[in-house]
């Protein structure tokens, strides 16, 4: 059944090839998404129940535990969102002429080519395979990064591949070091799986170890966003179509943060101390946040806003990650959860606003709640819960990181990290609210109401999604975190 | 056999020299070339001794990938996307050829400090071509930056994937095979998408100096 | 007294084989040229000619302009000594080493830069600070290749490396010797004055360098001059063949016969160096003066290379 997760994607990419009327290529897409949801939710169940899924006749090489468990589920919850929505934007699109069928033909197989090396990438075990399948999700979004065509779209389409596979290249040096680190202890066969580097920790070689992991933080670094090497995000991620954006924020950031955390256990294994790691991750993470603090707060332009809100939490993982106490490990879980899921909502409204107002400026954008009332009230609460109010589910999680800084007597760390945040919910306070209110201006002939009514369900289950997970925690999973916490500390 | 391996790290990173002291497009592109050719050979020798020895072939295969690939079928393709372009009289680098190799030279140096003390795991040899490949990467790093043309950038990340690659061979002779082959398939595919943007912004901006691509920023 | 007799032996195998080098490269690129070229004995004539020629010295200049051309025929032929033309031969009581051979070679260009600006006329001054330009860039990589192949024999003297580099078994596959060995080619080619840097067969204002600051020399002076220049191409081009293509077997003969064989064994070795000579002039253009630097930073990156080779294998 865990083979389908592979198949599904796979069909449907072939499938877009060759149909070629659009109605007929929304249903495959939602069907394949949809099934793969439905395959998601059983391998869940069985990771759930006996640990860990491979099969042996595949030389163990699909791989699932629960840390690709959580990353798997928010990739292909948000994937079969994102495929609804992408119904009502792409057909928007077509209405106003900005793009053509053969061009959605192209979007929906890039974007199926994308969603098979995300679920890859989560679903092996040789971390070299990883390596290929995050460096093909690169590739598989470069054009849909530049789908407009236009200039700009170009520029950050360029930016993004060669920052992306650049950046990228570093951690295979990594990944090579790694190979070397550990060439006495594993077999030639067996070489670069993860869960035998990962008991036979201990016996790599700590010093080539090291330099691994400094190249692997920054490769993978790269791709999920950290400064310095963020600086492909903000552009990549305004360009893109909205569905894109929201692709590219809750999925693909997560995707190397995972990579790098699988790498990440098996050195704090082999040192027997997370201080190595921890500051590393920590500085890279701190800068991330201030960088998007600075940038956060001159923004005009409030895609590009979402994207450093983006950078912003992947720095909030990083040194949730970086401090390496169970509950820390925890709050990064739970905060990936939390944000994917938040910012896809965001972009997701963003699309709507940006269809209905044709303009990525912020100051252009007056009487949003009027407009467009469920996707304003689905920004606002997004606006809300990614800066860190209560009750939302970032919150929770936020408070966690605070915590667990504080219980491990960082007590500097902690000042300046409550310090950003704050200054960071002030940023988008002082540049996004006013979007809700007054008129729009006279000059924009703007009509009241949805146009992508896939889409506006699609916010609204979010916006549930995001709500119920702030006031209520799932015992199910409370269990997943947990055990994938368990693993990546060890013990 | 060991004298052959270093010998050839040396031309390996001597070529990425000559590349970074070149200063036409369709010199790099050559250089590139040769570059290639030289990694094939060193993974020829390499392919050859393991064949005989434990009569594993994948090394050998690779080989003849390598010489598919990066010998033949890339440098035609940068030939062809270099055809393309309209706009081509432009000048390409904004240091001069001398400092260029000095700051090379420098890096050199760097890489012989940060990866020689992993010296301790494998022999004086595989140290010593290690650094050598290393230090490809690093110039590749470098051309590209000191590069203003998309091409270059195009030329400098496949010298950043050679550099990899002959890391790989000399400290661990390759990545386990699979991974090899997955790691063919994403540089082709990148190489091509670079080409076909690099074609597109030819289009755009009248121009591949990458200096115009500035309109994004903040 | 032996070494006596050896250092008489060297003096004369260097001066009479000095200008049949530049008889053989003129050769060689006439042939690629498909002309007939000059015989290759050319150069004797010319200088035996010259010889017997008055010499005619213009009123401005000083006595340096006289004495010029017997410093810089001494430096060669001295810096000439230092370098061993078989192994078998030992001026070790010279008490020199590569540095001084180096360093004599450069009191010969000051020298002949300086009766270049003697005479005050403007090719000599061009022809002077283009040489001063192009010794400036390409010193630092002599000095780092020999230095180099110093350090992995331990000594800079000569004659001690290249006893080293008989017991290096095929030195041109060794990083190290390789890199040396390109660095010094590209050396050898710029200090003789050869195409890509200069063209030795030309007179044309814009391009010479050499040649402009010979201009006013005639006679005896010009033999001298030329002589010295072709000494100083045949060491360049000695220690090339003796340092990376040694050869020992002549360790069990002794006496006259083990002299002669070993000459003609590093005749042989010249005219091969001296036909990797040509065929690299053959297959170049001239540059252009200020593509000089990337010559010499070509140079310098190969002997850098072949020290760090040195360093990072640490042998």
């Amino acid at each position: 059944m865990g083979l389908v997760l592979w198949i599904a994607p796979v069909i449907a990419v072939i499938l877009s090839r060759i149909v070629n009327n659009t109605k007929q290529l929304h249903i495959i897409s939602v069907c394949a998404s949809f099934i793969m949801l439905l395959a998601a939710g059983f391998v869940t169940n069985s990771v759930v129940s006996y640990g860990t899924l491979t099969y042996k006749f595949f030389v163990s090489a699909f791989y699932i535990d629960a840390v690709s468990i959580i990353v798997l589920d928010i990739t292909i919850t948000i994937g079969f969102l994102v495929s609804i929505y992408s119904i009502g934007y792409l057909d928007e699109e077509l209405k106003h002429k900005k793009t053509t069928s053969k061009k959605i033909k192209f979007y929906y197989s890039m974007m199926y080519v994308f969603i098979f090396s995300m679920v890859l990438a989560l679903t092996v075990n040789n971390i070299g395979i990883m390596w290929v399948a995050i460096e093909a999700t690169t590739l598989a979004t470069a054009f849909l990064v530049g789908f407009n065509n236009d200039e700009h779209a170009l520029e950050a389409a360029w930016k993004y591949v060669i920052i992306c596979s650049v950046g990228i290249a570093m951690a295979l040096v990594g990944i090579i070091f790694l190979h070397l680190a550990s060439i006495d202890v594993v077999s030639n066969e067996n070489a670069l799986q993860w869960d035998l580097l990962y008991n036979n920790a201990k016996d790599l070689n700590s010093s080539v170890l090291r330099l691994s992991f400094i190249f692997i933080l920054i490769g993978f670094g790269t791709k999920a966003g950290l400064a310095p090497m963020h600086t492909w995000l903000p552009d990549a991620h305004s360009q893109a179509p909205s569905p894109i954006s929201a692709l590219l924020s809750g999925v693909l950031l997560n995707g190397a943060m995972y990579a790098a955390l699988r790498i990440l256990a098996i050195v704090n294994r082999n040192l027997d101390d997370s201080g190595f790691t921890g500051k590393l991750m920590i500085a890279f993470g701190l800068l991330s946040i201030s960088a998007a603090a600075v940038f956060i707060i001159t923004q005009k332009d409030y895609k590009r806003l979402l994207a450093y809100s983006s950078i912003e939490h992947m720095g909030i993982i990083a040194v949730a990650f970086g401090l390496f106490t169970p509950l820390s490990v925890f709050a990064g879980f739970f905060h990936m959860i939390n944000h994917s899921f938040t910012k896809s909502m965001l972009f997701l409204a963003s699309g709507n606003i940006l269809q209905k107002y044709n303009t990525r400026k912020i100051s252009k954008i007056r009487g949003l709640l009027k407009i467009l009332p469920v996707s304003g009230t689905a920004f606002l609460i997004g606006l809300l819960a990614v800066s860190g109010t209560p009750p939302f589910s970032i919150f929770a999680s936020e408070v966690n990181v605070f915590l667990s800084i504080f219980s491990a007597e960082h007590y500097i760390l902690g000042a300046v990290f409550v310090l950003l945040l704050a200054f960071i919910f002030a940023g988008i306070a002082f540049t996004l609210f006013r979007v809700f209110y007054g008129e729009p201006q006279e000059s924009q002939y703007i009509r009241r109401g949805e146009t992508n009514k896939p889409g506006t369900a699609v916010l609204i289950v979010l916006m549930l999604i995001i709500a119920g997970t702030g006031l209520y925690m799932p015992g199910l999973l409370k269990d997943l975190i947990t055990s994938a916490q368990m693993i990546i500390i060890g013990g | 056999m060991e004298n052959y391996y270093d010998l050839l790290s040396v031309l390996i990173l001597l070529s990425s020299f000559v590349l970074v002291a070149n200063k036409k497009t369709n010199a790099y592109i050559k250089t590139f070339r040769i570059q290639s050719a030289f990694i094939a050979l060193t993974a020829g020798i390499m392919g050859w001794s393991s064949a005989v020895n434990e009569g594993k072939y994948d090394i050998l295969i690779v080989c003849a990938i390598i010489v598919a690939l990066k010998v033949i079928y890339i440098p035609h393709l940068l030939n062809k996307t270099y055809g393309n372009i309209e706009y081509r009289i432009e000048k390409d680098f904004f240091l001069n050829i001398p400092i260029l190799i000095i700051i090379c030279c420098g890096l050199v140096v760097f890489s012989y400090f940060s990866v020689s003390n992993i010296g301790t795991l494998t022999g004086f040899h595989i140290n010593h071509q290690v650094v050598n490949s290393f230090s490809v990467v690093l110039i590749g790093f470098f051309f590209m930056i000191s590069r203003k043309k998309a091409i270059g950038q195009i030329i400098g990340y496949l010298v950043i994937e050679n550099g990899i690659f002959v890391t790989a061979m000399f400290s661990t002779h390759g990545m386990p095979f699979i991974v090899d082959i997955g790691i063919f398939i994403d540089m082709i595919t990148a190489v091509m998408i670079m080409g076909i943007m690099v074609t597109r912004i030819n289009v755009k901006f009248e121009s591949i100096n990458i200096d115009k691509l500035s309109k994004l920023k903040g | 007294m032996i070494n006596i007799t050896y250092l008489i032996v060297q003096i004369i195998v260097v001066i009479a084989i000095a200008p049949l080098v530049n008889g053989i490269i003129k050769k060689i690129k006439a042939l690629s040229q498909k002309r007939k070229g000059a015989p290759i004995l050319q150069l004797y004539y010319d200088l035996y000619k010259l010889l017997k020629k008055d010499t005619v010295v213009s009123d401005t200049t000083s006595w340096i302009f006289k004495a010029a051309p017997y410093i810089v025929f001494t430096s060669s032929l001295v810096a000439a000594m230092l370098v061993p033309v078989t192994t078998m031969l030992d001026p070790i009581w010279l008490a020199g080493d590569l540095i001084l051979m180096v360093y004599l070679l450069a009191l010969g260009r000051f020298f002949m830069m300086l009766a270049g600006l003697d005479a005050a006329s403007t090719f000599g001054g061009m022809g002077a600070s283009r040489e001063a330009m192009i010794s400036s860039l390409i010193e630092p990589s002599i000095l780092v290749s020999l230095i180099t192949v110093g350090l992995t024999a331990g000594s800079t003297s000569s004659y001690q490396i290249m006893e080293y580099m008989k017991y290096v078994d095929t030195p041109l596959i060794r990083p190290v010797y390789f890199m040396a060995f390109i660095a010094l080619f590209i050396v050898t080619i710029a200090e003789t004055a050869r195409i890509p840097v200069d063209d030795p067969s030309t007179h044309l204002e814009l391009t010479m360098v050499h040649e402009a600051m010979l201009l006013e020399y005639s006679g005896r002076g010009l033999a001298l001059m030329e002589l010295g220049a072709s000494i100083k191409q045949l060491t360049f081009i000695t220690l090339l063949a003796n340092i990376f293509i040694p050869h020992d077997q002549l360790i069990l003969i002794s006496g006259v016969g083990a002299v002669v064989l070993s000459v003609l064994i590093y005749v042989i070795k010249i005219v091969f160096i001296s036909i990797l000579i040509a065929v690299a002039e053959v297959s170049t253009v001239k540059l252009r003066l200020f593509s000089i630097p990337n010559i010499a930073a070509l140079a310098f990156i190969l002997s850098f290379i072949g020290f760090m080779q040195y360093f990072v294998l640490g042998r």
